[in-house]
């Protein structure tokens, strides 16, 4: 029976005094690591009656990725480092500068064998999750915009097989990746998602902020903001792409229609009912995509911005980390 | 010869001028033969000689308001901080921004201020402000500091704009308010927002260059014979702004980049900020007493920190380029660079990851003629909320800004029987950042 989007409500709110900007998972339970603005990672029980965040001291500039890899929690900080911790203990287990500029994404493969990380050195680097040494330096975006400022690598994800890796940047150009080898397979391109002004204010917004594998590997979603009038403000609606990857087709092209600013995380449902899409602008959205049919399912504006969400097994719980918030939804029975 | 007679004037500086617009005279020549006509110009005897000559200053117009955490008074590992790092300085215990680490290698010879208290948060009306140190009186419209400065630091013959405007952006143009108010319109500024050159400049085909240069004769002859006899204002007046723009005419090559070799320019950069910053230097060797060049639009309420990452290397780049190609050339005495915008912005971070307008404690940068290098005036608390030591406004600023420059800010204008002094009664420059 699939999960009705219309379902789901807030189950829980917790308040902080930080932004959360990444968040993740241990699978089967309900313990979450977000990452911060203060520089820590925290640690949540979110089965306790008032869950508190345990600090987890080691990086020095906002905490933007983090993946769970196995019994291990892996971060990425604006200060290039990546950190190995242990998800039991949560005591650091290694760390070291990992790329030159600010780390934007930490994925893993579901297995939790392979890591991916993204920066603004426009690198994507893939290391083994147990050893902590380099697989691969997949180098497939421009430093440079067209207009001659720095680019910024902002997304990344693996197809749920591990086999693939996807990347975004700024521009909208998308490389998926053959994870085994390191080579590309394709590329695609997507430019709506990146505003340059060259009249009124002289600078750029948008760029891929998210990406997701369907579950079958065959589509990759692509998320952001479509073009903007005044880029001092997140005001163009929320946007969704989705691809055939292999034939650079787009098979969908969701636009919201009230919701505005940025798609920052993107999940398919793990049997493909759904897509779900998490962002907004100085408000929370929460966008579901029916990717056959091309129809919204269900567009909601909710609490505060939203940083990233974490979809459970099932389909029917997701967590969402952002400005001052943690959340909990649940689909009502 | 023509030319010669052309650019003919009396006293030491008129004649370095006169040089440097004949330079500029013959460039198309020496353009076509791969020497730039600018580099002909700028050999040592001729810069030595207008180093003796008058002053100038760029204004580096950060429109719409940078942020001052993520530039010159950074506070990592504040809740105010931003993502990021604050790095170290040439001067000891002076850390800006990451962003910024040519600035942060050049930091002996820059001077900050930390402590702006300008109480004004309207993009209009803050830009009035910082643009004129005040602001208006119910009856009373100031001149701006363009205009003051042109007035001051111009010459009466000079054959080159006084006071030159940059400002491409749409957006936020019109809140500058540039205004030389009582001084009249002699000390406007020439305002260039759709192109790098004025408008119109080229001498018409069906006039030879020989034709031009003697009809600027004949005219200069029947007007001198005529205010020898008569000697009217008017008529003085008319001559006076024919010739400026004639010397503007001769002066194309001026506003042509193709004249700085490659090398120059990229040391600029490739965007149009990095080329109106080179086309201001060109400017202050050839005599212009203020440029402004205005960067739009730093008006970040959404992504700031993604605008900021995009715009302060762009910006640190361009100010370090300014400031080394005008070292090199033996400018930096006579030349003041300041970078300011009309406010700075919040500390809170608000829910787009941005930062809205904030001007209770910012910052400003400046270098170059009069100013102490490496000086860090006025602290704000450790989160950037309020001006904890030594607060100053925008008056305190304007008269910095002339008395670097020479000029005392106690001077009185007459408006009628009313004195107007340049800064309002009472403000005075920040010595502690005064060479």
């Amino acid at each position: 029976m699939p999960t009705d989007p219309a379902k789901f409500k807030l189950a829980k709110e917790i308040s902080r005094k930080d932004i959360l900007l990444c968040l993740a998972r241990v699978p089967e339970t309900k313990r979450l690591f977000a990452g911060s603005s203060d520089g820590c990672v925290y640690h949540f029980d979110i089965a306790a009656e008032k869950p508190e965040g345990v600090a987890m001291e080691g990086h020095t500039g906002y905490v933007t990725g983090l993946a769970v890899a196995g019994q291990q929690i892996v971060t990425g900080a604006y200060d290039g480092q990546l950190i190995w911790w242990d998800a039991g203990s949560c005591q650091k287990v290694r760390g070291f500068k990992a790329h030159d500029r600010w780390i934007r994404n930490v994925v893993a493969t579901r297995d939790g064998k392979i890591i991916a990380s993204t920066a603004d050195d426009m690198v994507c680097r893939v290391w083994d999750a147990a050893t902590g040494k380099l697989k691969h330096e997949l180098r497939g975006h421009a430093t440079l915009t067209p207009n001659h400022f720095s680019s910024m690598l902002y997304a990344c994800a693996f197809s749920a097989d591990g086999t693939l890796l996807a990347t975004g940047d700024k521009i909208g150009h998308v490389v998926v990746w053959d994870v085994a080898t390191g080579k590309p397979l394709g590329t695609l391109e997507v430019p709506e998602v990146y505003t340059w002004d060259p009249r009124a204010r002289i600078h750029s917004i948008g760029g891929i902020r998210s990406l997701a594998f369907s579950p079958d590997g065959t589509q990759v979603a692509v998320g952001g903001m479509g073009k903007v009038g005044n880029i001092d403000h997140l005001e163009g609606k929320a946007l969704v792409e989705v691809f055939n990857w292999r034939k650079q087709e787009r098979v969908a092209k969701f636009s919201a229609d009230k919701g505005k600013g940025l798609i920052t995380h993107l999940a398919f449902h793990p049997q493909g009912e759904w897509l779900l899409g998490a962002g907004g602008d100085g408000k929370g959205l929460l966008f579901f995509l029916d990717v056959i049919s091309g129809k919204i399912l269900r567009e909601e504006g909710a609490l505060t911005h939203f940083h990233k969400l974490a979809l459970d097994e099932s389909g029917t719980r997701f967590y969402t980390a952002g400005h001052n918030k943690l959340a909990v939804w649940e689909a009502a029975a | 010869m023509l030319m010669n007679s052309h650019f003919c004037g009396s006293s030491e500086h008129d004649v370095s001028r006169r040089a440097f617009l004949r330079t500029l005279g013959a460039g198309t020549g020496l353009a076509a033969s791969g020497i730039g006509a600018v580099h002909s110009f700028a050999t040592p005897a001729l810069n030595d000689t207008l180093k003796a000559g008058g002053k100038s200053v760029i204004l580096l117009w950060l429109a719409g308001g940078a942020s001052q955490l993520e530039t010159w008074d950074p506070k990592p590992g504040r809740p105010t901080g931003g993502p990021f790092a604050a790095i170290p300085t040439s001067v000891p215990g002076v850390h800006i921004s990451e962003l910024m680490p040519q600035m942060a290698k050049r930091m002996k010879d820059i001077c900050v201020i930390r402590s702006l208290n300008t109480r004004n948060g309207d993009h209009g009306g803050a830009s009035q402000l910082m643009m004129r140190g005040r602001l208006d009186e119910p009856s009373l419209r100031y001149p701006d500091m363009g205009a003051v400065l042109a007035r001051e630091l111009g010459r009466a013959d000079s054959k080159v704009p006084d006071y030159v405007s940059f400002y491409n952006a749409t957006e936020g143009r019109d809140f500058s308010r540039q205004s030389s108010s009582f001084l009249g319109a002699r000390y406007s500024p020439m305002k260039l927002a759709e192109s790098m050159a004025p408008p119109n400049m080229k001498r018409l085909e069906s006039i030879t260059e020989l034709d031009h240069y003697a009809r600027a004769e004949l005219q200069q002859l029947i007007n001198s014979q005529f205010v020898a006899s008569h000697g009217t204002g008017p008529v003085k007046s008319h001559a006076n702004a024919y010739a400026r723009v004639h010397g503007l005419m001769s002066s194309e090559a001026l506003f042509d980049l193709s004249q700085e070799p490659a090398k120059a320019r990229e040391l600029y950069g490739p965007t149009l900020f990095g080329e109106q910053a080179l086309m201001a230097r060109r400017m202050v060797e050839a005599g212009v007493p203020f440029v402004r060049v205005s960067r739009a639009w730093w008006d970040s309420h959404g992504q700031n920190f993604e605008t900021h990452q995009e715009m302060v290397p762009e910006l640190d780049r361009v100010m370090a380029a300014l400031h080394d190609d005008l070292k090199q050339r033996g400018l930096l005495e006579r030349t003041l660079v300041l970078a300011v915008g009309e406010f700075g912005r919040t500390p809170n971070i608000n829910a787009s990851l941005g930062r809205d307008h904030f001007a209770n404690a910012w910052s400003a940068a400046m270098f170059g003629c009069g100013l102490k290098g490496g000086a860090v005036f006025g602290k704000t608390d450790k989160d950037g909320q309020t001006v904890v030591e030594a607060p100053v406004g925008a008056g305190e600023l304007f008269a910095t800004v002339l008395a670097a420059i020479g000029v005392n800010p106690k001077k009185e204008y007459h408006v009628g029987a009313r004195p107007i002094p340049l800064v309002n009664p009472g403000i005075k420059p920040i010595t502690q950042v005064l060479a």
